[in-house]
């Protein structure tokens, strides 16, 4: 029998509050939040360490990143440095935010340019149509470099708390997919 | 053309960040021309020198990664500059930590730090560095862009043990990455003359090390202890306290030192 993979959530600035559906998908499958020194204000070397040291300490498990806006970001800029890449089964990555546009730009300089190294694992990308934080070319063009499948969520936003998704199934059956990929 | 320090010991907590920033403030006062180097992601040395960390905009993190420039992410204290002994600060915050992650794959990280302190070489006497306990690339970057190391130590018994392991390191990157890297001195910290141990430890030093070690002896002094809390070198804080007197007569003595080299 396969072993399920180890589920880390990695949300974005300012942290997923409880009717986020990470805090919804943490409370009911028991997956583990990578935490972060400082959520308001996101130090991007901190950031990456604190994902190296959730990854290390996940040991001989396998993993699945869920990363969530900023998360998304974070998780391409450690991918692609570090050397503990080999036990990541898959991401599912949602609603990155777009740190090059001009307002996160100034808000977050440290985390521009977006690191586009294609992913050394598989990868889904779940967007949003009308996402205010990136459009929708930006979401293809960042699918297209990190080699991960692009999945249309239709009109819902930044697919955060303010979208109203509850548990999101749909998102789940996602993740649920990844744990089943070879 | 500078001359750059770092203050080093594999040991932990035997005032590797108190021996720097007040050897920084005791060279500022008296007329060298300092930038302080903040390489540990603690961020002590940066806090103590009246920068406070949370509110960096850029640090020895975006110098490393060259995002930035020394010339870019220094900064100067109000703090110090009302004191009188104001010295350049190239600060550190927990982001610095990331830097192991993100070099990882880049040749020549290890002189990252040696490359960016080249372009403003002539904008200072002193560079000090304070480099974080453990050897780590952040460590290497701090040993391959020095002339040479000043190491605090205690006088206990197991001072004796740490000092080993620095030396067999300096020794491997004098050897495969900085030639000209050596000790320059070993400085005697919280020094109670009263503790017969210490006195034991400080001859032994002595007996051991020679002209290595610095005439200069730091006391055990209440104020350079007080001082980080206040955001500030002992050297600003009380300058007429035992402690901050001491390093100003290191700071003379380095600079004694160093031109004899």
């Amino acid at each position: 029998m396969n072993r399920s993979a180890k589920v880390l959530l990695l949300p974005g600035w300012h942290n997923s509050g409880p009717a986020h559906w990470q805090s919804c998908w943490e409370r009911t499958h028991g997956y583990v939040r990578v935490q972060q020194h400082d959520w308001e204000r996101p130090l991007r070397g901190d950031w990456l360490m604190q994902l190296e040291a959730a990854v290390l300490d996940a040991q001989q498990d396998e993993v699945i990143l869920v990363a969530h806006s900023l998360g998304c970001i974070q998780l391409a800029a450690w991918a692609a440095h570090s050397r503990h890449t080999q036990g990541i089964k898959a991401a599912l990555l949602v609603a990155p935010a777009d740190v090059e546009c001009d307002t996160l730009r100034v808000q977050l300089p440290s985390w521009s340019p977006i690191v586009r190294q294609a992913l050394p694992f598989k990868s889904v990308l779940v967007a949003s149509a009308n996402d205010p934080l990136c459009a929708w070319a930006q979401s293809v063009a960042l699918a297209c470099d990190w080699g991960a499948t692009l999945v249309d969520a239709g009109h819902i936003g930044h697919i955060n708390t303010e979208s109203d998704l509850g548990n999101w199934p749909q998102g789940h059956a996602l993740l649920m997919g990844l744990q089943q990929s070879n | 053309m500078a001359k750059i320090f770092c203050v080093a010991n594999q040991k932990g907590g035997v005032g590797k960040t108190t021996t720097t920033v007040n050897l920084a403030a005791g060279l500022a006062k008296i007329g060298q021309r300092v930038l302080m180097v903040d390489l540990d992601p603690q961020g002590n040395a940066t806090m103590g020198s009246g920068v406070d960390k949370r509110k960096l905009e850029l640090s020895v993190y975006d110098v490393l990664l060259e995002s930035a420039s020394v010339a870019e992410a220094r900064v100067q204290s109000d703090k110090l500059i009302a004191g009188g002994c104001s010295y350049d600060v190239l600060g550190a915050n927990r982001e610095l930590a990331g830097a192991e992650v993100e070099l990882v794959d880049v040749e020549r990280r290890e002189r990252r730090m040696k490359n960016a302190l080249a372009e403003v070489d002539k904008d200072y006497d002193f560079v000090l560095i304070d480099c974080p306990p453990s050897l780590s690339m952040l460590t290497l970057n701090g040993l391959c862009s020095a002339h040479g190391v000043i190491v605090p130590m205690q006088c206990e018994y197991f001072a004796l043990e740490g000092l080993t392991d620095l030396v067999n390191t300096i020794k491997q990157v004098h050897a495969n990455l900085n030639h000209d890297l050596q000790i320059i001195g070993l400085l005697r910290v919280m020094f109670d003359p009263r503790i017969t141990l210490q006195q034991q430890v400080s001859d032994q030093l002595k007996a051991h090390f020679g002209d290595k070690v610095f005439n200069t002896v730091i006391p055990r002094n209440v104020r350079l202890a007080e001082a980080p809390s206040y955001g500030l070198p002992g050297v600003v804080f009380d300058a007429t306290s035992k402690g901050a007197q001491s390093y100003v007569s290191f700071a003379q003595e380095m600079v004694d030192r160093i031109k004899a080299m």
